[in-house]
């Protein structure tokens, strides 16, 4: 074969490879659970393979073997991550068998290069374990060899091998258990049969599938995997002479876990994952001069998988003290939860709930200690009969409003004791003042004026202040009571049916200009709209 | 062995936000972190000022992120300072960046314990006050045991409060440590953290009126009233918020004096997110 357009091939075929697997770099990173779930298997992947097209592209390697070699480096210094080394590795297997290979590549040709690829990458792998990208490349170069009975043309050669590949995949949860607990299917398979895909659609000239609809859809349990002990990610090459890659390894075992040392006498690419990166390095330093140093904080790329994952999943620390709170209308259960709270019971304003209900609630957190935030006058009681009655610590922080269960549940930090809790929350009831817009069930006396049945009536804290037709008058009469001693931020919760609320907020404003407004729907029934002033 | 600025050097990281370091004294130096946006790395100040950053954050699809300089880097400014007899290396908390990290390394091949690196413990404004402090002592004659004593006092004594318009970044860049108990989308939520070596939730309040009531409170009740207080101020992109701090401090403490009122960079920036607000101060007449 003509030497200068092997180059040529290989490039082509490098670049759609390290394509192909660019297009699935952030499915990839989600997939990752195993071995520790930092979410960066894609890119390191991705990272790794374009670090050989680069230097494919920088390259004027000629024969075939001095190409392999290139390429072998390439992979080697680029390798990012537990993955990428691998990879690198899988790429060195493949390349030492096509560099020595005389003429056209054909099946026998591809057959020893993937058990190349194959043994390379087992070799690196202290403990080898099934259900990885291992298994993926040991299942391609033995559905290659199986080939070799009837050689097919290469095209259909490559469109089987993506075939196995993506079983091999499929079925990597069957023998890894925390694939199958996640619901996902195995990251770096997944990332080497992106390659093989990039590979083979370049040969055939066939276009790439699409990439969502891989059925690999994310499930909420992927994200609940252990953190690896160890802090940092640590990678990094020694060069030198005469370097033993058993003997740094040994020397590095001690330090962490994930540990790969490969390469060859003259260079080595250490991973690791460890809490004393300086350590490794050390020992490294020892040996030859430390290049491409890479030390990442798994701990934040977990979290901000996470994050990517699963933004509205509280993370579901139980810390010391968890809150069950009495709450009326969808939106404020919302602003409950926003601020930490446990467990919500429905009701409160018509329904109140039995102390049978609050003592289920409390005995369902994972805290060891209890709050409970009755949120309502009638609520109190019943509240601190389910504290005598449950079977661990339950505190009553004695909310009468929704108003100031919220402004309790400010202070809350499930980091401190119920005890604890309870003395700044109930601090923080006394803080606000809180009001109300209601309707008038029957006919009232208010101020000396009649208030007839169906008109709005005003309330502060729990007594009538104002009443009348217009909604805006009553609210503002009851603002105007709540910004009687100074205060910094009013928070008005609409109920199930909104009140238009234009003209009073314009009110508000012009007469308090540095008052900070905060306008939430909270759902409840009967008040059309609650207020607190802190 | 007497230490003044003429025999020792002070290095600090780009996080310690206080670019005219090299301007201001022959010897200091600082060496950047890294700010990635997808592909592009740009050295923290040197290719990337807070400004731009920030406004690149407001239209980035998605949200950068941050590496610390290599032993290399370090390595090659500390070769840069051979003439000195000694370096002081002062460097964002260990518990926040790899950068102490990579530091120490560069400082482990140097003969000897020439440059002598030192994990601040906190971020921003308070490590460049660290570095001014230890500055004054050189300029008028200090030795090694005086420095280390002013580094304990300031490790156990210096005060540091601040806020974030959200925990988002800090929750993104995985900096939140338990300030995480503060969460809050809603109800305009305003945490109140510190660093003792990582972030640490103090308390949540509402609104940022309340945020600098809380302020006031607690420098209130860690300082005194006498001229010997320094404060440093650091705003992200908040300059509003910066004036009314610096208000709030003149109010509470007004024979305190202000030595930095800074923008934070796009490292800290990246993690703390745009709105945030803090101060920090330290005696040392």
């Amino acid at each position: 074969m003509d030497q200068a357009r092997d180059l040529e091939t290989v490039k082509e075929l490098v670049a759609a490879a390290s394509a192909a697997l660019e297009r699935s770099r952030r499915r990839i990173d989600d997939l990752n659970v195993y071995p520790v779930p930092d979410g960066d298997t894609g890119t390191n992947l991705a990272l790794t393979a374009r670090a050989v097209v680069t230097a494919l592209e920088e390259s004027s390697a000629r024969d075939r073997p001095s190409l392999a070699k290139v390429i072998t480096r390439a992979a080697l210094l680029g390798a990012r991550g537990n993955s990428g080394v691998i990879l690198s590795q899988i790429v060195r297997g493949a390349a030492e068998a096509l560099g020595a290979a005389p003429g056209a590549v054909d099946g026998s040709t591809i057959a020893s290069a993937l058990r190349s690829a194959s043994d390379a990458a087992y070799a690196a792998v202290r403990e080898p374990v099934e259900g990885t990208m291992l298994s993926v490349i040991r299942e391609l170069a033995e559905e290659a060899e199986e080939a070799l009975a009837e050689p097919p043309a290469r095209a259909d050669l490559l469109r089987a091998l993506v075939r196995r590949g993506e079983e091999a995949v499929a079925r990597t949860p069957e023998e890894l258990e925390i694939l199958r607990q996640a619901g996902v299917v195995d990251a770096g398979g997944a990332g080497v049969l992106e390659l093989l895909r990039g590979l083979a659609a370049s040969v055939t000239g066939e276009p790439l599938p699409e990439t969502n609809g891989s059925g690999d859809e994310l499930r909420v349990e992927a994200i609940h995997q252990e953190l690896s002990r160890y802090r940092y990610c640590t990678g990094f090459v020694v060069e030198g002479e005469g370097l033993d890659a058993r003997e740094l390894e040994r020397e590095l075992e001690v330090l962490g876990d994930s540990l790969l040392v490969v390469g060859d006498d003259t260079a080595l690419k250490v991973h690791i994952h460890t809490d004393s990166p300086g350590s490794a390095l050390e020992a490294a330093t020892a040996l030859g001069v430390i290049e491409c140093v890479e030390i990442a904080n798994m701990h934040r790329q977990t979290v901000q998988r996470e994050e990517r994952l699963a933004k509205t999943i509280v993370a579901a620390a139980a810390g010391l003290a968890g809150v069950v709170a009495v709450v009326a209308g969808k939106g404020n259960r919302r602003l409950f939860e926003s601020l930490g709270v446990t467990r919500v019971i429905e009701g409160g304003q018509t329904m109140n709930p039995s102390t049978a209900e609050i003592v289920a609630a409390v005995e369902s957190l994972e805290a060891p200690d209890a709050i409970v935030l009755p949120n309502n006058p009638n609520v109190i009681l019943t509240a601190e009969q389910a504290a005598g009655l449950a079977r661990k610590p339950v505190f009553v922080v004695p909310a009468r409003s929704l108003q100031e269960g919220l402004a309790a549940m400010v202070a809350y930090d499930p980091e401190s004791s119920g005890a604890q809790n309870t003395a700044s929350m109930t601090e923080a009831l006394k803080e606000v003042g809180t009001g109300a817009v209601t309707i008038a069930s029957r006919n009232v006396e208010v101020n000396g004026s009649r208030v007839r049945k169906g008109a709005y009536l005003g309330l502060q804290g729990e007594e009538i202040v104002a009443g009348g037709a217009s909604f805006d008058e009553v609210a503002a009469a009851v603002v105007e009571r709540l910004l009687d001693s100074p205060r910094e931020i009013l928070t008005l919760l609409t109920g199930d049916q909104q009140p238009e609320l234009e003209g009073l907020l314009g009110e508000i404003a012009e007469r308090h200009p540095d008052l900070e407004l905060d306008v939430q729907a909270g759902g409840q029934p009967h008040y059309p709209l609650l207020l607190s002033a802190e | 062995m007497q230490r003044n600025h003429e025999n020792t050097a002070i290095v600090l990281d780009s996080t310690a936000d206080f670019p005219e370091a090299r301007e201001r004294f022959a010897n200091w130096r600082v060496v950047p972190l890294y700010v990635r946006f997808g592909d592009e790395s740009f050295r923290d100040y040197v290719e990337l000022g807070p400004e731009e950053f920030y406004e690149r954050l407001r239209s980035a699809s998605e949200l950068p992120t941050t590496s610390q300089p290599t032993p290399g880097d370090f390595a090659a400014t500390y070769e840069e300072l051979a003439g000195f007899d000694r370096v002081y290396s002062l460097h964002i908390s260990s518990r926040l960046s790899g950068t102490y990290e990579s530091a120490r390394m560069a400082a482990g091949q140097i003969d000897g314990d020439r440059v002598r690196v030192i994990d601040s413990t906190l971020a921003s404004a308070a490590i460049a006050m660290l570095a001014l402090a230890m500055q004054r002592r050189l300029e008028r004659g200090t030795s090694d045991e005086e420095i280390e004593q002013l580094v304990q006092r300031f490790k156990r004594d210096a005060g540091l409060i601040f806020t974030v318009e959200t925990l988002e970044y800090l929750a993104r860049g995985g900096r939140i440590g338990k300030a995480r108990a503060l969460a809050g989308q809603l109800l305009h939520i305003k945490p109140i953290l510190t660093i003792e070596g990582e972030v640490v939730p103090l308390k949540r309040v509402r609104g940022n009126q309340k945020a600098f009531q809380e302020f006031a409170r607690r420098f209130q009740k860690a300082t005194t009233d006498d001229p010997g207080w320094r404060v440093g101020i650091a705003h992200a992109a908040a300059p509003k918020r910066l004036a009314a701090l610096e208000a709030l401090v003149h109010d509470t403490r007004p024979q305190a004096e202000i030595e930095i009122a800074t923008t934070l960079g796009a490292v800290i920036g990246t993690h703390a997110g745009p709105g945030t607000v803090g101060f920090f101060w330290f005696h040392d007449p």
